[in-house]
Order: structure tokens, then C-alpha cells, then sequence
């Protein structure tokens, strides 16, 4: 390749990043809030759900997503008196698949934290579960602070990553993957020490793999979980609220969490 | 509701970024020059070595040309620790990434070595040239210099495809952006500058293909 064609090629690279960044901001500009009425006049709720977090959200021998998460979605696709369709999303890529309009509300096991709120709006909890550092029974962490020198892997973006990150020293090797289950599969090839999981995941682990004697050493932190929908639509935000409130006290979410987690919902903190 | 673009999240993390960037340029300017290794005894093999040597290279090239890049690394990162062979993310990710180039340039430089004429071969050894120096001077040198600028593109495409070895929690270039995605949840503004900062290293590469092209290869044509 001569200089002249690498020039050329810079030029025209040059002029496909300048379209491509104004194409991405006219794509990126309108995602417009997905209102009650929009919903009920297209007389469809996209759902984004989670399949890799079970008993919340995962795939049944169909290959279609269920779980805690899609009872939840059904429930409410009910109440709105719309079909729904379900679509499945990860960790990592659920917030853009709301903010490009591809899913109406998040109902994917989504912690609520403030850093999530700059970028989406929650409604009050729908469920929750503790957060645990798991790791072989011969590894010796008791606390945040014995982790100096451990390979901790979490899964990209989930709430045990900023979790893990916020309370481990200086020194932890912090491994990031895609998912929970490739996490887990790297913890089950030795290739981290320790992992942090929920404590579903956790109990899965152990029942997998009884020989390796995993153990929960720490609580990292108590998740509650939020319907995810995009900023500004206060209208919509109030229909879930309430919504939530209403499957609270009938009963409806309980049966649910009995049917899922096998125990009644208990209380869930509410904003 | 209109999406406002907030940078200055992203661009706070540039020391990360840099990391990130830097780590990808390594790798991939390792995996290719070990790859360029591998291809040119992998040609090697397949264009003249005995029967079973070609019947290798055959199956090494087809299986890694005909399944995904994320499998392969997968299986050297999960599936090698069950064999007592523990490797880090990084280890893993530059063997994936040269193992899989390896295929691809193995086809290209064998493309290039069956341009050589069988008469410049004779020719070599009858002008006394020992085998070793024919292969140097008459094969690979002009078979390498026919196909260079399909070897660039391939090893652009690497450099692209390693975006998969955060697939592995190796922090390469992706693997940064999909961190800082997840801290900030500014998805668009760090995947354009992301996209950017890739284009910008495509063209690093395709600077240093063209440079190399001049010292190594264009005085050729002068003499």
C-alpha cells in the first residue's frame, strides 16, 4: 500500500466518522418516552427481560424466557389489556436497548441505584435478593478487606460489580465478564478465586458442584429491584407505580414469588 | 423526551481508555507477528511438506477458518485449566488471537507461494542456491510481497476482532468501554468515541503496513 492510498483511506475515514457521529445523533436523538396511551393504541408492551438470572428471568425448554420477571411482565400486559412481547436482553445492554426504543420498560432483576437513575427511571421495588461473595471453603475472607490478592469475578455492569468495586482494597484483581454465567464457568475452571453472585446463583453453584465446597463468605449488599422505563414519561412511571402497589397488596405478587423462590414476598422497601 | 450526549464522563476515564487501547495495540501487533510465523511454516507445510504434515495444516485451517472467535477463546480460556494449563485473560486472549490469524494468513500465504513459478525454484537451485536460501530469497519473500495487501486487511480484521477478548475480562479496548458503559450508562457517548478511537487505530496499523511496505518490500522495485 502506497502513502498515497493510506491518505486516501484516512480521508475517507475521516468523512465516515463525521457521518457516522451525525447519523448516531439523529438516530439517538428522539427516544421519545414510551407513554400509557402509546402502549395501549399500539396494543403491545415490549418487555426487555433478563434469561441468564433464574429464577428471575430464564429460558424454559421452549427456549422462551419465563421466571419471576416474565410473571411480572404477563401481569402487567394484563392489567394494561395489551399483547406482550418479550425481548430478551443482558447486563450490559438493557439500558440501550431502552433508550433506543427497541423495549418500552425494563423488567430485567434491574437494581436500583442513583447512578442507573441519571439514566433511567425506576418504579418502586418488585422484588429483591441479597448479593454474596462465594468462594471454595478453604480460601480464608472474612471480610471486604481479605480480598488483597484474590481474583473476584463478577459479571459486567451488574450491581455485584459496583459492589465489589466500591469495597475492594486496593491489590483485588477484579475480573469483569459478560455474564453470570460465564462468571461462573470461570470460577468452576479455577480461573478466579472468588465470585460475586446473588444468592440464587450462589445456591446454584453449590448444588452443581457439592465436591468443591463453596461458601458464601459476605453479604456485599440487599438488592431491590425496579421496573426500568425511560426518563420524563411521569404518567407512565405512575401507571407502574401503581400497578406494583395494586399486585402487592392482592396478593398476585405473592404467589408469584411463592411459585419462583418457593417463600411469601416478605416486605419491600418502597420510594 | 430528547437524549442528551454528555461527554465529559467518558472522557474523564481516558486513562483507562489509553490502557485499553494500548493493551488491543499489543495484542494485536503481537498475534500478528506471531501469526505471520505460524502462517508462513503453515504454508510451508501445505504446499510442500509430506502427505500427513498437509493433511495438519488442512485441519487446523479449516476448523479454526469454519467456527466462531469466541468459541475458540472460550475453549483456551475455560477448557485448557481442566488440562492443568492455567493461563491469565491476557495469556489466553493473544494465543486465541494468534492461532486464529494463523488460519486465515496460512490460506493467504499459501496463495502467494503457489504464484511462484516451479521454473524460479529449479532456476534458484541451479544457480547453486542451498534449499534454505531458495526458500527465503525465490518463495517466501515474493510470495509475501504478492499478498501483503491481503495480509494488511487480515490483520486489520484481527485488531477489529479482538473487541472479543473482553469476553474473557481481558480489559482490552472494548472491554474498558463496556466498564465505563456500565459505571456511567453513557452508552452512546462512549461507544463513539470508542468507534473513533478504533478508526484512529485501524489507521496506526494501516501507517505502519504502508511504512513497512516501503522499507521492507518497495526498494524492489528501484533496483
Amino acid at each position: 500500500m502506497s502513502l498515497k492510498t493510506f491518505v486516501n483511506r484516512a480521508r475517507r475515514s475521516l468523512l465516515a466518522l463525521g457521518l457516522g457521529a451525525v447519523i448516531a445523533g439523529a438516530l439517538a436523538g428522539p427516544a421519545a418516552a414510551a407513554g400509557i396511551d402509546d402502549i395501549v393504541s399500539k396494543k403491545k408492551l415490549q418487555v426487555g427481560v433478563l434469561v441468564d438470572v433464574p429464577p428471575f428471568g430464564m429460558t424454559n425448554a421452549n427456549n422462551e424466557p419465563e421466571g419471576y420477571d416474565v410473571d411480572v411482565a404477563r401481569l402487567m400486559a394484563k392489567y394494561l389489556g395489551v399483547e406482550l412481547e418479550l425481548v430478551p436482553v443482558t447486563g450490559p445492554n438493557r439500558i440501550p436497548f431502552l433508550l433506543t426504543n427497541k423495549v418500552d420498560v425494563l423488567i430485567a432483576t434491574f437494581g436500583i441505584t442513583p447512578e442507573r437513575a441519571k439514566q433511567v427511571q425506576f418504579a418502586i421495588p418488585y422484588s429483591s435478593f441479597d448479593v454474596v461473595l462465594l468462594a471454595p471453603k478453604a480460601k480464608a475472607i472474612g471480610a471486604a478487606k481479605d480480598l488483597k490478592g484474590v481474583k473476584v469475578g463478577v459479571a459486567r455492569a451488574s450491581t455485584q460489580d459496583t459492589a465489589v468495586t466500591a469495597m475492594a482494597p486496593q491489590g483485588t484483581q477484579i475480573m469483569r465478564f459478560d455474564d453470570d454465567a460465564t462468571t461462573m464457568q470461570a470460577l468452576l475452571s479455577g480461573q478466579i478465586d472468588a465470585i460475586g453472585v446473588t444468592t440464587l446463583i450462589a445456591r446454584q453453584i453449590q448444588e452443581m458442584n457439592p465436591a468443591a465446597e463453596y461458601e458464601a463468605k459476605f453479604v456485599l449488599r440487599r438488592q431491590p429491584n425496579g421496573i426500568a422505563m425511560r426518563r420524563g414519561d411521569a404518567d407512565l412511571l405512575q401507571w407502574v407505580n401503581t400497578f406494583i402497589y395494586f399486585i402487592k397488596n392482592n396478593g398476585e405478587l405473592d404467589a408469584i414469588h411463592q411459585k419462583w423462590l418457593g417463600k411469601p414476598l416478605g416486605e419491600l422497601p418502597v420510594f | 423526551m430528547n437524549y442528551v450526549f454528555q461527554f465529559q464522563e467518558v472522557f474523564a476515564a481516558w486513562p483507562e481508555l489509553l490502557r485499553g487501547a494500548w493493551l488491543t495495540i499489543s495484542l494485536s501487533a503481537g498475534a500478528m507477528a506471531l501469526g505471520l510465523v505460524v502462517a508462513v511454516f503453515g504454508a510451508l507445510g501445505k504446499t510442500m511438506g509430506p502427505k500427513p504434515v498437509r493433511w495438519l495444516v488442512d485441519v487446523y485451517v479449516e476448523v479454526i477458518r469454519n467456527t466462531p472467535f469466541l468459541i475458540q477463546i472460550f475453549i483456551i480460556f475455560f477448557g485448557l485449566p481442566r488440562l492443568g494449563i492455567q493461563l491469565s485473560a491476557n495469556q489466553a486472549a493473544l494465543i486465541a488471537m494468534v492461532v486464529n490469524v494463523g488460519a486465515y494468513a496460512t490460506e493467504i500465504v499459501r496463495a502467494g507461494i503457489e504464484t511462484i513459478h516451479k521454473g524460479q525454484i529449479e532456476a534458484g537451485l541451479a544457480l547453486g542456491l542451498r534449499p534454505l536460501q531458495v526458500f527465503r530469497h525465490v518463495v517466501v519473500f515474493p510470495a509475501l510481497r504478492t499478498v501483503y495487501p491481503a495480509l494488511c486487511s487480515q490483520f486489520i480484521l484481527l485488531m477489529l476482532t479482538s473487541s472479543v477478548v473482553s469476553a474473557i475480562s481481558a480489559e482490552d479496548l472494548t472491554g474498558v468501554a463496556n466498564n465505563i458503559q456500565s459505571q456511567t450508562f453513557r452508552s452512546f457517548e462512549i461507544y463513539l468515541v470508542v468507534t473513533a478511537l478504533y478508526l484512529g487505530l485501524s489507521l496506526a496499523f494501516s501507517a505502519a503496513f504502508a511504512g513497512i511496505w516501503r522499507v521492507v518490500f518497495a526498494r524492489q522495485d528501484r533496483r
